[in-house]
């Protein structure tokens, strides 16, 4: 008997034919036209054009890109108000000066850019050294558009920070900070956020190795003061200030959130948070799985609405590689996600109301979430962590009493939320509890990057489904619900509405029928060959063990998609350098900077309040942290 | 609650103004009283339609996708249908696969000498079901598997292979549940065995130039 190696530890290194040419966007020249005029427009000089991008795309000087913000910011005709996302990139190999450095280069190497050589930047990377891309995606709010800012900084660089301009960056400097030790100058807070005090070096950097373990113990352990809010700094009360620990492990704080707060008496004068206890740096992990095994890992980040997760993230990958899935795995995939909407929805309603003492509801609502992970359960086996979706489709086709099954659920479903309404809507005691309870403003809201329900609460009609559709979603007759006030009632009135929203689009779906077909693409490099195939016939078990060993290898290049999650918008930024790992997989999960936001609205409020403001905020700890 | 039309596609969800009867709390109690009341007097007549099951003497049946405990299926002779090609073993995101692998001297075939599923670190994604070219690993719907030492969480073969003609019927995800006959046994002349004398129709061999950039360019 004789043992034998582990074959697939030799590394493959030949190309496979997804990833031979660089990735081409399929609406560059749009966005190549459109960032002209942005360019005209703004007339900055720190601003060179990146072509060839999925939207307008710049590369900005390290010492022009505050100016650059707030111009973009406050210019009358491009309005980007709102800042979606800040993250970087760790390209190590462009500091030695190798023009051939990864997956950055190549804006200067490729054929494949813009076919005018004017409008390429050939001295991008010469003028713009640096190990980091540090990239700031802002939305417009006023023109449904978006644009992407790069910054180039090298190890041992800092930036001046984005704070002043946008209040939502404050949270995303420190991730960065805490993930690539790029400091940024003047940041009113800048320690680590995600992981611990602790921590030795920085985790989404390219030399760390992930197989390292950080030790906390209680020394080291961050005391905590929360700064006093101005307003209350001088008032005299005849109360002793108490700082009080809200948290980590709280019933009222749904997953493991640590608040700090000061109080005066009852009042809430000053309140600091800390995250990260279930932080995993998901990221980092993509990192050493292929594209397929990343999708166990989304599942993880909103678990009530787990499958909204796989679209979104699936769908990245999918336009990286440039394909379209079946029109019937798309069906599948609308359906499947909105009833995840519903889910998460009651899920955040029913909490809410237990944290207010109404605990019937959290029964009625939960008795439509649990037939719901009955229906996610009946398609692919597992309630809460589906890992439904594959990329190019489905891991299988629904069970054939799918739309029946759907039909019953959505049939059954406004008589818990009707009950819910005729208990809680007209009820002084919980109407008292939400009335004017952590408000926040339209502008307010948009400065830190709010979206999703929490933004539509503010009076905004921002959804995802209507400003860049997908899947179809234009197809359907639905509603944007928005609420004015931006208060916990404002919230719950939103996502009420929004739940027979979902329900109205689930009801055309299945009138609709699911269309014929196969649900994943024919494609040996993406899709498993099915599996009689793979019994039966040689080539399909080649490309069996090909795909399983060697992975999808999309085009170098990089891309941003983003769907409507249950708290907001849900992107995913994938980088490929055209091997079978994820350079790197950004995702913007909707609620770090809703939560980012909270110390601002329980300023001046009290606990309880606090409390039923944060369950309307519906921060989910495996998202929050990533 | 109710809706006004801001634009189209845009509604806004107006507050419920409250009435001077609101304001008494009573009525509000009482009106919800009313459901509450409703839903127990329509629970208390109707038992047999409780959400809540009586776990564990009642237990809730899973559909044949479910993705419980895994087993590794054996052949009409006996031994076990697994060849140690370690593709479930790349194939799982949490690597809780562990498979070392021999030959059989007399012959030549390639077996595992040791295949171990660490039950705790495994999410139960299904991947190593999808990745089986051999028809040897599935999914059953056994979802108890509670254990008091974490030394126990590691199945070696001795828990996971099933005896040759082992029935269908406990079986949750593996390939074409759709296509199977109810009756039918694991292994043995189970799926596999189905699948590899049926036809397919689609007889054209996977393109190759399906991408942009392909061989094509």
């Amino acid at each position: 008997m004789s043992t034998l190696t582990k074959f697939s530890a030799i590394p493959y290194t030949g190309p496979a034919p997804t990833n031979r040419n660089p990735y081409v966007p399929a609406g560059a020249e749009i966005a190549d036209a459109r960032g002209e005029v942005i360019a005209a427009a703004l007339q900055h000089p720190g601003m060179t054009p990146e072509l060839g991008q999925d939207m307008p795309s710049f590369i900005v000087d390290k010492e022009q890109i505050v100016d650059v913000l707030r111009a973009l910011k406050e210019s009358e005709v491009l309005a980007f108000t709102m800042p979606l996302d800040l993250f970087a990139v760790d390209y190590p190999g462009r500091e030695n000066g190798s023009r051939e450095s990864g997956v950055g280069s190549r804006s200067n190497t490729s054929d494949l850019q813009s076919p005018n050589p004017d409008l390429r930047p050939p001295t991008a990377d010469t003028r713009h050294p640096g190990r980091f891309d540090v990239i700031y995606q802002l939305y417009s709010l006023k023109n449904n558009e978006r644009i992407r800012l790069k910054v180039r900084v090298a190890d041992g660089e800092s930036i001046e920070t984005g704070t002043p301009v946008f209040k939502g960056l404050n949270w995303y400097e420190r991730e960065v900070f805490d993930m690539y030790g790029v400091v940024f100058d003047g940041h009113p807070n800048l320690r680590r956020i995600l992981t611990h005090e602790a921590f030795q070096g920085h985790a989404l950097r390219k030399d760390y190795d992930p197989a390292q373990r950080w030790i906390l113990t209680e020394n080291d352990v961050a005391k905590i003061i929360p700064k006093i809010d101005p307003r209350f700094e001088n008032v005299d009360t005849d109360y002793e200030r108490v700082t009080l620990n809200l948290g980590p492990s709280h019933p009222a704080t749904h997953g493991t959130l640590r608040i700090v707060v000061t109080l005066d008496g009852e009042t809430i004068i000053g309140a600091d948070q800390e995250i990260g206890y279930l932080h995993r740096c998901f990221e980092k992990m993509s990192e050493t799985h292929t594209y397929q095994q990343v999708i166990p890992y989304t599942d993880r980040l909103n678990y009530c609405s787990a499958i909204i997760n796989n679209v979104g993230y699936c769908m990245a990958v999918e336009k990286l590689l440039g394909i379209e899935v079946p029109a019937r795995a798309q069906h599948v995939r609308l359906m499947l996600s909105e009833f995840m909407r519903i889910a998460d929805h009651l899920v955040c309603i029913g909490t809410n109301l237990v944290d207010m003492g109404a605990l019937t509801n959290f029964w009625y609502l939960f008795q439509p979430r649990e037939e719901i992970y009955g229906l996610i359960e009946a398609c692919c086996g597992a309630r809460l962590l589906p890992s439904y979706t594959r990329i190019g489709g489905l891991a299988v086709d629904v069970p054939p009493d799918f739309l029946q099954k759907s039909q019953r659920l959505v049939d059954m479903m406004p008589k818990f939320i009707n009950d819910v309404e005729k208990l809680v809507d007209r009820n002084k005691i919980f109407l008292d509890r939400v009335v004017g309870v952590a408000p926040i403003s339209a502008e307010e809201a948009i400065n830190y990057g709010f979206t999703g329900p929490c933004l539509r609460a503010c009076g905004v009609p921002f959804d995802v489904r209507k400003a860049t559709p997908y899947l179809g979603y234009e197809t359907y007759d639905f509603d944007v619900p928005i609420a004015e006030g931006g208060d916990t009632y404002a919230r719950f009135l939103v996502r009420m509405e929004e739940m027979r929203q979902s329900l109205r689009i689930l009801q055309q779906a299945i009138e609709r029928g699911l269309p014929e077909g196969p649900v994943i693409v024919d494609n040996p490099y993406v899709a498993l060959p099915p599996k009689a195939k793979v019994y039966n016939e040689m080539e399909s078990l080649i490309y069996h063990f090909k795909l399983i060993m060697h992975g999808i290898q999309p085009p170098v290049g990089e891309t941003y998609f983003q769907v409507e999650g249950g708290n907001g918008e849900l992107g995913f930024y994938v980088v490929s350098d055209g091997t079978k790992n994820p350079y790197r997989v950004r995702c913007r999960p909707p609620c770090f900077q809703i939560y980012s936001a909270f110390p601002d609205m329980i300023m001046g409020q009290t606990i309880p309040d606090a409390i039923a403001a944060l369950g309307s905020l519906n921060i989910i700890a495996g998202e929050l942290d990533h | 609650m109710h809706l006004t039309r801001v634009r189209p596609g845009v509604v806004k969800v107006e507050r419920t103004p409250l009435t001077v009867l609101d304001r008494l709390y009573l009525p509000a109690v009482i009106g919800g009283m009313l459901v509450t009341i409703r839903h127990l007097l329509h629970n208390l007549f109707n038992l047999k339609q409780l959400p809540t099951i009586s776990y564990p003497e009642v237990k809730r049946v899973y559909s044949e996708r479910f993705r419980g405990r895994h087993i590794l299926t054996s052949r009409e002779d006996g031994t076990t249908r697994c060849v140690a090609c370690y593709m479930c073993s790349t194939a799982c995101p949490a690597e809780c696969i562990t498979i070392q692998a021999g030959e059989d001297e007399r012959t030549r075939e390639k077996f595992p000498v040791r295949y171990e599923i660490d039950l705790l670190r495994c999410v139960f994604c299904g991947y190593c079901v999808d990745a089986c070219p051999e028809d040897a690993i599935y999914m059953t719907r056994d979802y108890e598997m509670a254990i008091d030492t974490r030394a126990r969480s590691v199945v070696g073969l001795r828990d996971l292979v099933v005896p040759p003609n082992f029935p269908v019927g406990p079986m949750g995800w593996r390939p074409y549940y759709g296509a199977i006959d109810k009756h039918g046994t694991a292994g043995g002349t189970g799926v596999g065995q189905q699948l590899r004398s049926a036809p397919f129709e689609d007889d054209a061999p996977p393109n190759p130039d399906v991408f942009r950039g392909g061989d094509a360019q």
